[in-house]
């Protein structure tokens, strides 16, 4: 397994995401620029100049036409993939840290920080992909048409469940919620992490019935989408930044690493700097990936299960094409099963 | 004759008319297939630089979704704009090559993988490295062999017999002979002149005997009673591991008698001692 490295940013990532082929990949860092890379070869294809702060999250829509932003400089830019363009800013009171599209595109959803006296809230805006020649992008609605707002403890994370049927979000206070994305009614709330330790991620599975959710208490938890059951739980020994479930195979990477500001005084060994790999069902730790030099603040995994990136604190985003020997590991039952 | 015209000097090649441009890149096709692609750019210092590289293309075809081909042919944008296709050195870089195994002790094997490496190469070192003695061929450092001073080292044993052997003509004030005989040593009684200092003990081989498959608790005093029924017994080795202080299973005899020795090799081979069959035969110069 060769990485390819990628070193288009100045400063530590913020967010990786590929699209819904797999074939480019989308990174966000602190220094305000959009990188869209070909995940083949690590190829640029080019980047995304606007924002005037630090950029928290993307996502990209199922089509790949529409790539939406959120930033510290507290708007969510819309861009058009394939030529770099902005073809919508959406101004916000406070940063926003999660953009999240729905499964069908339709929908778009933006987690923004609670700050300077206003309350955290998920934003849910509609999307139009213009006339059919994708011409229009830029006629888009101002106002979102929902609006929730996190009173208890502020969202950290948000996306979407199987079918755009529930609005899912992870909070501040280490809970996971259930919203209704057409009421914005909360329809349940589970502890799911340790109290007052925050959800730093959240991602779905392929048919987004179930997700991951990775916390600062050293744990992250397959829940399910439909009632919030906790189905397995993965144990590290080092706060968690992300955690992705990997398709074709039944395994969840996990990253973490130590905080971002204990970093300096911390050897890259005890950093423990490196991408875990846990068994989907069995919940064991099968092996681990290193490689970054500071703490890994995302992960996603490629739609076909052959790949992963990350993207780490030292600014680096690392492209791992899996090799035969993942493929091949299976258990022992389930080497048995494969018999039967 | 045009041509003339236009080129004032024939210096002037139309290369060097402008000293910033560069050559036209060069493609050459190969025998084999591949291709020598010859460029110049300008790197960081501002001087031109030629690159050459050798490329095999491999055709790969793969099915994709059709918005994927498409996405192929976009164009770069940005930061990115019109540079040419292909990754770019600054922003991409291809990593150090790792192994991952998923194994549900990965934990034990990685402290393995960590540990062993030193140890391996170490053990790689030493694997048919065996410490011989010059002089008896034993498995120990010449300098703590006990015949060093009872056996010359191997070489040098052949090369006190050959002086033996002209002795009678060092023994004059050496003429007819090239060598020099130190003034001490000129004229003295027959056998004592080209002596080496050594030379005393070489006879003593001829009445010394290896002894082999000696049992592990042998002891040096049993030996020596052993052996001593035959004759004067000068001296008796037996071999020990330095650390465990057991007997290693070999030991030599000296006889002061050569005559000794030769009866005591003929009784003492195939005797019985410890549960162990003796064997015993001159020790042997070099081996």
């Amino acid at each position: 397994m060769r990485p390819i490295l990628l070193s288009g940013h100045e400063r530590s990532l913020t967010q990786i995401r590929f699209n819904k082929d797999g074939d480019l990949l989308f990174s966000t860092s602190k220094d305000k620029i959009v990188c869209a890379w070909w995940s083949a070869n690590g190829e640029r294809l080019g980047t995304y100049a606007g924002h005037q702060g630090a950029v928290w999250t993307v996502d990209v829509s199922p089509n790949t036409v529409l790539l939406a932003t959120g930033s510290a400089d507290n708007t969510v830019r819309l861009w058009n993939v394939k030529t770099g363009e902005c073809v919508k800013t959406w101004d916000f009171p406070t940063a926003v840290k999660r953009v999240a599209f729905s499964p069908d595109g339709s929908k778009l959803l933006a987690v923004t920080e609670k700050r300077m006296g206003f309350l955290g809230t998920i934003a849910v805006f509609d999307i139009t992909y213009g006339d059919g020649d994708l011409s229009n992008l830029n006629t888009q609605a101002e106002e979102p048409s929902l609006r929730i707002t996190c009173t208890e403890s502020k969202a950290t994370v948000a996306g979407w469940s199987y079918l755009g049927r529930y609005i899912i979000a992870g909070h501040e206070d280490g809970s996971v919620s259930q919203y209704d994305p057409k009421s914005g009614d909360q329809l349940e709330n589970v502890q799911a992490h340790e109290f007052d330790h925050q959800i730093n991620d959240l991602q779905f599975s392929p048919d987004r019935t179930y997700f991951i959710t990775a916390s600062k208490d050293k744990s992250a938890k397959l829940i399910a989408a439909s009632n919030l059951a906790i189905l397995k739980t993965y144990v590290a020994d080092t706060p968690l930044n992300s955690a992705s479930i990997t398709p074709k195979k039944d395994y969840v990477i996990l990253g973490g690493g130590q905080a971002a500001m204990d970093v300096t005084t911390t050897s890259a060994r005890q950093g423990k700097f490196e991408a875990r790999f846990y068994h989907k069902v069995f919940e064991d730790e099968i092996g681990r990936v290193r490689g970054h030099f500071g703490p890994l603040n995302t992960i996603d995994v490629h739609p076909a299960g052959t790949a992963y990136a990350s993207g780490g604190e030292d600014g680096y985003v690392r492209i791992h094409h899996f090799d035969k020997p993942y493929f091949d590991f299976m258990y022992e039952v389930e080497r048995e099963q494969m018999r039967k | 004759m045009s041509r003339l015209g236009n080129n004032a000097d024939w210096a002037d090649d139309d290369e060097y008319d402008d000293p910033s441009a560069l050559p036209a890149t060069q493609i050459t096709e190969n025998k084999d297939g591949t291709k020598t692609v010859v460029s110049y750019r300008f790197n960081d210092e501002n001087k031109k630089v030629k690159v050459t590289r050798r490329i095999k293309s491999t055709v790969v075809r793969e099915h994709v979704n059709p918005q994927v081909a498409e996405r192929r042919s976009w164009d770069k944008f940005g930061l990115e704009k019109g540079h040419a296709p292909g990754p770019s050195f600054d922003t991409t870089s291809v990593g150090e090559n790792m192994i991952f195994r998923p194994s549900t002790n990965w934990k034990a094997q990685a402290a393995e993988a960590e540990k062993n490496p030193e140890q391996g190469s170490m053990k790689d070192q030493l694997k048919d490295k065996k410490v011989k003695c010059r002089i008896c061929s034993g498995e120990h450092f010449t300098a703590r062999c006990p015949f060093k001073d009872t056996m010359a080292p191997v070489e040098e044993a052949t090369g006190a017999g050959d002086m033996g052997a002209d002795e009678g003509a060092a023994g004059g004030l050496g003429a007819g002979s090239s060598s020099y005989v130190p003034p001490h040593l000129r004229g003295k009684a027959g056998g004592a002149a080209g002596e080496k200092m050594g030379g005393r003990f070489e006879k003593d081989d001829l009445a010394t005997l290896r002894v082999t498959n000696v049992s592990e608790l042998a002891e040096e005093q049993e030996l020596r009673d052993l052996f001593e029924r035959f004759g004067r017994v000068t001296r008796v080795f037996l071999a020990r591991d330095r650390e465990t202080q057991r007997a290693k299973g070999f030991a030599f005899i000296s006889y002061a008698d050569r005559g000794d020795a030769a009866r005591a090799c003929e009784k003492m081979d195939g005797f019985g001692y410890r549960h162990l069959i003796l064997r015993v035969e001159f020790a042997k110069r070099s081996t």
